[in-house]
Order: structure tokens, then C-alpha cells, then sequence
């Protein structure tokens, strides 16, 4: 990892899609054991993936991590901290007006 | 593309790929009046950020101080009380959505998605922390409280389905960033998240069960149920910050203050800015806040050294100036140009005057117990 440079990486993944009435959520798993580090960026190749209501679509499909600079990795965690209240459940968007 | 495995729906049930069995909910769409308003859904993309985290010390937990307490409280998620509970029955009265007063309407629909993506991202968050860990307890707690998220993310998109919005999962093929969180923090702000959320659904049950006229929509019967897993995994937090002392005493506390300080002051500002919701729920949020700052106060005494003292006479002036604050930034954006900037940074200047004034009111110190689990009684 350089100070300056991002690597780019690509990993097989599988995604797994839920749009069940008991389970409503959407996980990629890397296959080869990558590891997504702070600040990294990854992304899903191929079309969008859609799951019909009722149904749990698994695909397996190649991911593209773009690693983050060694600088970028250290901003990440030194800054993160600051957006922790997304964590925060209230309800309602930040929008002041709908 | 290559789709490993369909589990397909009884209507879907001959579908063996993603695209046939759309092109068979496509087809079936133009049968029913039901799924005809499907194809003109409102889409909405869900949104959820992604994290990461200090794994090595998620790993280094010891639970074994806490032991009964800890195997006492995943027993109980493992025997999983609220299996089947989430999904539409008799008691799901009929929703006229033609007749809803539209700013009640918005309010309702915002309510429905923002609470659909925290669910969604607390799934997501949570799963990831089952994924990276290799602490039995710690990932098997994880493991369970994601699995609730998701039942409440699909059960929230159900009733969106019904008000014509359309929930897309499709954000993964977009490039995503991860930001990186202690541990700490993500415990400090996942348990007041989890103990306000409680706090808030509680007082709307109790209130509706008392005046069921201003039930305007059948979610809000569930809420009870809801809310006990909000309480469950708020027990989980405590008992994981009552391993390390260190994390709620000295510097901590300050933090503690903070969290506590920031997360009331959101919901007020939050709440104050959806007046046609609590408007038709009959409730007042001035009263709202009021009691669920109580509420959440009480509850987290089982774990945090201090809380806010909501009666001190700046605490309600405060709030309120951060709220006009913020109104005052909204309008400032909104008309632009060089006065809207001033206008925009004499706001953010109001709001964080008016935080300063709510983080420096001294707080309540107490004793911790040293019995940390509790029972949801309100």
C-alpha cells in the first residue's frame, strides 16, 4: 500500500438479496478472503441486482475494491469518529422540510 | 450473470432465475388491481452506509464476568419470542392512503422509509461485525440482532408496499465507501439508539392503547413487540460495556455526556419538524421528548455514571433555540445567493451556541449497580 497511490483490486463475491416479509436485507461476501480496510471503496460489477418481493436471489459476481492510500486509510480513522451519530435511530430524514 | 440459487415464492415457485421470476410478477401484475399499482410504484433506493471497526478488540471481549446475565439474554434471542410476529394479520385494519391528508401523508411516508433504512443499516452494520469477529459470544449476538433488523426492515417495506413506495436493494452495484468507527462509539451510540428507540415506541403504544382513535395506521399495534427487541439488544450493549469499567468511567464519561447530550437534542429537532404526524397521533412533542428523555434517562442509570438533567431551566429554552436554528439553515439554503450564506452561517452559529449551552449544564452523577440487566416495564 503506498502513501499516495490507491491500489485496485477485484475479488469474487457472492451477494445475497432478501425481499421477504421476515427478512429484508442485502450482504456481499468476498470468496477469497479479501478484507475491506477504512477508507477502501468497493463495488459490485455487473447490472443491478433486483429480487423479486417473496424471494432471496444469491449471485455470485466479482467486486472491485479500491484500496485506499495509506494517507486516506489514516484520515478515515481519524475522522470517522465524527459521523458516528448515523448509528442513531430517530424515526424521521434529517430533511427540515418534506 | 449467474444465479447460483432462486428461493422462489409460491407464485414464482417455477422460477429458477431472477429474470423469470420478474418477468412472472411482471406478467401477474396486470391480473390484480393490487399489483397493477405496483408497476407505478414510487422507487425508493435504500441508502446505508457501511462501516468498519477495530475487529481485534470486538475479538478481545471477555464476557465471563457477565456471564449469567450474557447467556440469560442470548437464550432468550435464540428462543427467538417474536418468530412470526412480524407480519400483516387480521389485526392489519385497512389503510386508506387516497384519503390521508397529504402533509400527514409525507410525514408518514418519511417516517416509514427513514425507519426502514436504520433497520436496513443496522442489519448491515451488525452483520458485518458477525462476519469479521471471531469471539463466539460476540458474533452470535450479532448474528441475532441482525437477523432482527431484517425482520423489521421487511416488515416496515411491507407496509410501504401498500402506500405504492417500492424499497430497491439495487445499492450494492454502486460504488461504496467504508468509513471506520471505535468500538466505542459505535457501543455508546448503538445503545442509546437502541434504549431511545425503545423509550419512543413504548410511550406511542401506551399512548395509542389509551386513545385508539388516533391510531391512523395498524404498524403502530405492533410497537410493543417491536420494541422489546429494541430493549434486548440495548441489554446486549450494556452488559458488553460492563465488561471494561474503563469505558464508562474518567475521559469516557465526557464522551457519555456527549452522545447523551446530541442524541436527545436530534430527536427533538427531528421530531419538531413533523408536526402533521404527531399532529394525527394526538400527541404533543413537547410532552413527546419530555418523556422519553425520562424514560431513556431512567434505563440507562443500569450502565452510564450520569444523565442529563432535562429539568434544568436552559435545557428546554435550548433545544428550542436549536431547533429555530435549524429551521433558520433549511431557509437560508433554500433562498441562496451571498445573504442566504450569511443567513446560513449566522444559523449554524445559533445552533452550536445553543448545543454549547445544552453540553455545559451539569449532570446527574449516580451510582451504577452492579446488576446491569433490566426488564422492559413501561
Amino acid at each position: 500500500m503506498g502513501l499516495l497511490t490507491r491500489e485496485i483490486e477485484r475479488a469474487p463475491c457472492t451477494v445475497e438479496i432478501s425481499h421477504c416479509f421476515d427478512s429484508l436485507h442485502a450482504h456481499v461476501r468476498f470468496n477469497n478472503g479479501a478484507v475491506v480496510y477504512p477508507g477502501d471503496e468497493v463495488q459490485v460489477e455487473g447490472p443491478e441486482i433486483m429480487a423479486p418481493f417473496g424471494e432471496i436471489v444469491r449471485e455470485d459476481r466479482e467486486a472491485i475494491i479500491v484500496r485506499a492510500s495509506k494517507l486516506e486509510q489514516l484520515w478515515t480513522r481519524l475522522t470517522g469518529d465524527f459521523e458516528v451519530m448515523e448509528l442513531c435511530e430517530f424515526s424521521f430524514s434529517e430533511e427540515v422540510k418534506l | 450473470m449467474n444465479v447460483q440459487n432462486t428461493i422462489a415464492a409460491t407464485h414464482t415457485a417455477d422460477a429458477t432465475t431472477v429474470e423469470e421470476g420478474l418477468a412472472i410478477q411482471e406478467a401477474q401484475a396486470v391480473l390484480d388491481s393490487v399489483s397493477a399499482t405496483e408497476v407505478a410504484m414510487q422507487n425508493t433506493l435504500l441508502t446505508p452506509r457501511f462501516y468498519t471497526t477495530d475487529f481485534d478488540e470486538l475479538d478481545a471481549i471477555d464476557v465471563s464476568s457477565v456471564r449469567r446475565d450474557w447467556d440469560e439474554l442470548i437464550d432468550e434471542m435464540v428462543a427467538d419470542p417474536n418468530k412470526g410476529h412480524f407480519r400483516k394479520n387480521e389485526a392489519w385494519d385497512h389503510v386508506d392512503w387516497d384519503g390521508m391528508d397529504p402533509d400527514l401523508r409525507k410525514e408518514f411516508i418519511d417516517f416509514l422509509i427513514s425507519s426502514c433504512t436504520a433497520e436496513f443499516s443496522g442489519c448491515v452494520l451488525y452483520k458485518e461485525m458477525k462476519r469479521r469477529g471471531a469471539n463466539k459470544d460476540v458474533t452470535q449476538l450479532f448474528q441475532l440482532m441482525a437477523r432482527d433488523e431484517a425482520r423489521h426492515a421487511g416488515f416496515i417495506n411491507d407496509a410501504l408496499r401498500e402506500a405504492g413506495v417500492a424499497v430497491n436493494l439495487g445499492f450494492l452495484t454502486q460504488k461504496k465507501k467504508y468509513t471506520y468507527f471505535r468500538p466505542k462509539f459505535i457501543y455508546y451510540a448503538t445503545y442509546l439508539s437502541e434504549k431511545i428507540g425503545y423509550a419512543r415506541y413504548i410511550t406511542i403504544f401506551r399512548h395509542l392503547q389509551a386513545n385508539p382513535d388516533h391510531r391512523f395506521h395498524p404498524i403502530f399495534k405492533w410497537f410493543e413487540e417491536w420494541c422489546n427487541d429494541e430493549f434486548r439488544h440495548g441489554e446486549a450493549f450494556a452488559l458488553l460495556m460492563k465488561t471494561d469499567p474503563k469505558l464508562t468511567q474518567g475521559i469516557n464519561v465526557y464522551w457519555i455526556k456527549f452522545f447523551l447530550t446530541a442524541v436527545y437534542a436530534t430527536m427533538y429537532v427531528r421530531d419538531h419538524q413533523r408536526p402533521a404526524f404527531h399532529k394525527a397521533l394526538g400527541v404533543d412533542p413537547d410532552w413527546y421528548a419530555h418523556e422519553v428523555f425520562t424514560k431513556t434517562s431512567k434505563l440507562s442509570e443500569q450502565i452510564f455514571p450520569i444523565t442529563l438533567d432535562i429539568e434544568h431551566p436552559r435545557w428546554q429554552r435550548n433545544l428550542e433555540r436549536l431547533h429555530k436554528a435549524n429551521v433558520q439553515i433549511a431557509d437560508a439554503k433554500e433562498q441562496g445567493g451571498v445573504a442566504g450564506k450569511l443567513k446560513q452561517l449566522a444559523g449554524s452559529a445559533k445552533a452550536a451556541l445553543a448545543f454549547a449551552s445544552l453540553l455545559t449544564i451539569p449532570a446527574n452523577k449516580h451510582r451504577v449497580p452492579a446488576q446491569t440487566r433490566l426488564e422492559p416495564v413501561y
